[in-house]
């Protein structure tokens, strides 16, 4: 009886590890061919970006900035690297040690969020939409280590693609990027304008992990000679003090460029151009790239 | 420990390997080895808490042998019977309900221009506290009405409260059911191992897949209701009854699936509540093991029915609104478990559930008992009776199509794809006594397979807690 369970068992687990493998390779092949958003966001990571100017964030980047705008005032080659929902600077950095074991671009910037120095309940949880590329870049997998999901992404290459599985199936047969550009995607005109700016909770903790982990990464820019900028691009939040104020002087101590918009309160009069209090849809990002190429470039210019 | 959490992937293993090493004729051995696990299990959430269950136990089961002392006299036993459980509801008084009647009573006076200043404990809430209480209680009681003889093997006993498939989530045991299982030698049977490790599957992914995909829109919405108009609302609170029925009805199944791999059966703790067609229905498939208990030791104390119409709509109101207060000390629990009680009045007024539907009237009672459920969600999920409010109104008065992101509506997509598996076969097996349409081993094993893969490529394995935790 026991010899039995013993066998079945084992029967179990083999097939499991079987059908994990082959779905793996069956999911790695949908992530290859989906028009989803990430795939192919992820496949430029693999397969090396190429661009002068890279620029890497959360959603905020990935719809506010037009590479092609940003091209044709800086006269390099621009890629948006920004993916929604990638949340904190361990994506970001785990971003960057991908883009630069390909290429070393001359110019990064990082559109920065509070959520990139303080504490938050779940901070790895953004890095899991990064799985597929786990054994792909051996710093890299570090991160997923720090996040205690290495093991998982070891065992099963089915749960590399857990993320985003839905997303890239649904790829497959809806084509989102027939509107992208250069890794950007435009966010539609929403149906209301969004009210006025809305107040925001003024972010006074400090995750010293995520600290460290932006010195990393303005470390890293510096050995390869890259040049960093940070960016709070425009949200239609107010807030009663310095909310980047750990940032800025981790900028200031690095000598790493800082360019608040949030703070300038750019387009507080302008809630036309946003999509919600945190976007800006496609007109309002056309309008700020303009604004914001003709600034990088007097930096890239000093 | 979680069931959902690698640690308990890797502590069930072993403990099971230890467990069936030991010759099932030393029960004894075996009981005490369930007991360590049991406690270490527990004490992973923090270990000062183990304190607690240890001092339940023994206030029960001392007060359980008292009462069975041969000599002893109906007053005595009265009154060890009321020591004990007022000992047990006073600790689940203190940790579970203080901020709740402190906080109450200040708002009270504050309305009435006074203010007073009640100093607040800031207790964590020991996981599972009035599982493991009503268990125990449960036990006082039926050896004070002489339905079972006090348990005088201490170890036994206090495995009988502490046993971890069932410890912090139900489902709640009757030491009618379970002591005697726990004196009993179990094989390490095949079958049961097959069995559990099939509903510990199904049982994964109601809970990874389902609830924890829905929980993702549904918490999105109701953190923060004033960006969601009436479609969104509308759509999380049709989303939440699943997820909520997928995470208790999920670590149910996980919970009866791991006790019957070690050769334990535990109560049905579910049975399809949402095919019901009353609300008196619903309550004789949701969480049975709770409200048979509330019927046995508090309804049925009460009068139940024998006392005429009016107290019993009393006796209903005042279980339903005791039960409310069992899920979570919020006025919200209070409000959903006296809807419950006025539904049930309501029903039992207008005769609705005394008969089987059929055809289109089962269909009409059916339609409206969900919707009728899905509004008592509603108060259930939200964080205060304003929040609750403001869902009510978005969806009465602000009603247009739900504002989805495509982000968000995939994870929608894939959460309906997995309901509509979930109910399917749910529907299915029920009907066919939970067995599979084939009775082939392998059949059965490769749907065991594809359902851990199905799970790991779309359940949500970030290891979060069961909402019932809570309580």
């Amino acid at each position: 009886m026991k010899r039995r369970l013993f066998y079945t068992l084992l029967c179990i687990l083999l097939a499991l590890f079987l059908v994990d493998r082959l779905g793996g390779m069956l999911m790695s092949q949908i992530a290859r061919h989906t028009q989803d958003v990430l795939g192919p966001k992820l496949r430029s990571l693999d397969e090396g970006i190429t661009a002068d100017v890279v620029l890497m964030g959360t959603s905020r980047c990935h719809h506010h900035y037009v590479p092609s705008i940003l091209s044709d005032t800086l006269g390099m080659s621009v890629y948006n690297a920004g993916v929604g929902g990638s949340d904190n600077i361990f994506s970001h950095y785990l971003v960057l040690r991908h883009v630069l074991s390909h290429h070393t671009p001359k110019v990064i910037c990082l559109d920065v969020m509070t959520s990139d120095f303080a504490p938050e309940t779940a901070p790895f949880l953004a890095l899991s939409y990064f799985a597929p590329l786990f054994g792909h870049c051996e710093e890299a997998d570090s991160l997923f280590m720090l996040a205690g999901t290495y093991w998982r992404y070891k065992l099963s290459h089915l749960y590399r693609y857990n993320a985003k599985a839905a997303s890239n199936i649904l790829g497959l047969v809806m084509n989102r990027q027939k509107d992208a550009e250069e890794g950007y995607m435009p966010l539609p005109k929403p149906a209301q304008v969004p009210l006025g700016p809305i107040k925001e909770k003024l972010v006074t903790g400090r995750d010293t992990l995520k600290l460290d982990y932006l010195r990393r990464f303005i470390g890293l820019c510096r050995n390869k000679r890259v040049m960093l900028v940070f960016v709070v691009s425009p949200r239609l939040t107010i807030v009663e003090g310095n909310q980047y104020k750990a940032l800025k002087a981790i900028a200031q101590e690095n000598g790493v460029p800082f360019l608040d918009y949030h703070g300038q309160q750019l387009y507080h009069n302008h809630p036309e151009y946003f999509k919600d209090a945190l976007h800006l849809w496609d007109e309002g990002a056309r309008v700020f790239s303009s604004r914001f190429a003709s600034d990088l470039r007097q930096l890239v210019n000093q | 420990m979680l069931f959902n959490s690698i640690s308990f992937l890797l502590f069930f293993p072993v403990v099971c390997a230890l467990y069936f090493a030991i010759p099932a004729s030393r029960v004894r051995i075996r009981n005490g080895l369930l007991l360590l696990a049991s406690y270490y299990f527990y004490m992973n959430w923090e270990p000062a808490y183990a304190l607690l269950l240890m001092a339940s136990t023994i206030v029960t089961w001392g007060a359980a042998i008292a009462m069975d002392w041969r000599s002893a006299g109906n007053r005595y036993r009265r009154w060890w019977v009321v020591v004990s459980i007022v000992l047990n509801l006073a600790v689940l008084a203190l940790f579970k309900y203080y901020s709740f009647l402190t906080d109450s009573l200040s708002d009270a006076l504050q309305m009435t221009g006074a203010t007073i200043r009640i100093p607040s404990l800031h207790l964590l809430l020991p996981v599972g506290i009035s599982f493991y209480i009503f268990q125990a209680v449960g036990y006082t009681i039926d050896v004070f009405r002489g339905t079972v003889r006090a348990e005088r093997d201490f170890a036994t006993y206090a495995l009988f409260v502490s046993f971890f498939p069932q410890l912090v989530a139900g489902p709640i045991e009757r030491s009618g059911r379970l002591l005697p299982q726990l004196r009993e030698e179990h094989h390490a049977d095949y079958d049961n191992v097959m069995a559990g490790l099939r509903m510990m599957v199904w049982g994964y992914f109601m809970k990874l897949v389902v609830a924890d995909r829905c929980a993702l829109y549904v918490d999105a919405v109701f953190n923060n209701l004033p960006m969601h108009n009436g479609g969104s609302c509308l759509l999380a609170s049709l989303l939440f009854p699943f997820q909520i029925y997928g995470d208790f009805a999920g670590y149910s199944l996980i919970a009866i699936g791991t006790a019957r791999v070690l050769g334990f059966r535990l109560m049905d703790n579910f049975r399809c509540p949402y095919l019901s067609c009353s609300v008196g229905e619903f309550w004789h498939r949701w969480h049975i093991s709770l409200s048979t208990w509330f019927r046995d030791y508090v309804y049925i104390p009460l009068g139940g029915n024998r006392l005429g119409r009016s107290r019993q709509y009393l006796n209903l109101l005042l279980t339903f609104t005791v039960s409310g207060l069992w899920h979570g000390a919020n006025w919200t629990f209070v409000c959903w478990g006296t809807f419950h009680g006025l539904l049930l009045c309501m029903e039992k007024r207008l005769g609705i559930g005394q008969r089987q539907y059929t055809g289109l009237s089962r269909l009409c009672h059916w339609g409206t008992t969900f919707l009728l459920i899905c509004m008592g969600w509603v108060l259930f999920r939200a964080a205060t009776l304003h929040d609750a409010r403001l869902v009510y109104a978005a969806i009465f008065t602000r009603m247009s199509v739900p504002d989805l992101s495509f982000a968000m509506f995939t994870e929608v997509f894939t959460a309906l794809v997995a309901i509509t598996v979930m109910m399917g076969c749910e529907i299915y097996l029920s009907r066919k006594f939970r067995q599979l349409p084939v009775s082939r081993h392998a059949v059965r094993l490769s749907a065991m397979v594809m359902q851990a893969a199905v799970i790991l490529l779309f359940g949500v394995l970030g290891g979060d807690q069961f909402i019932y935790f809570q309580f």
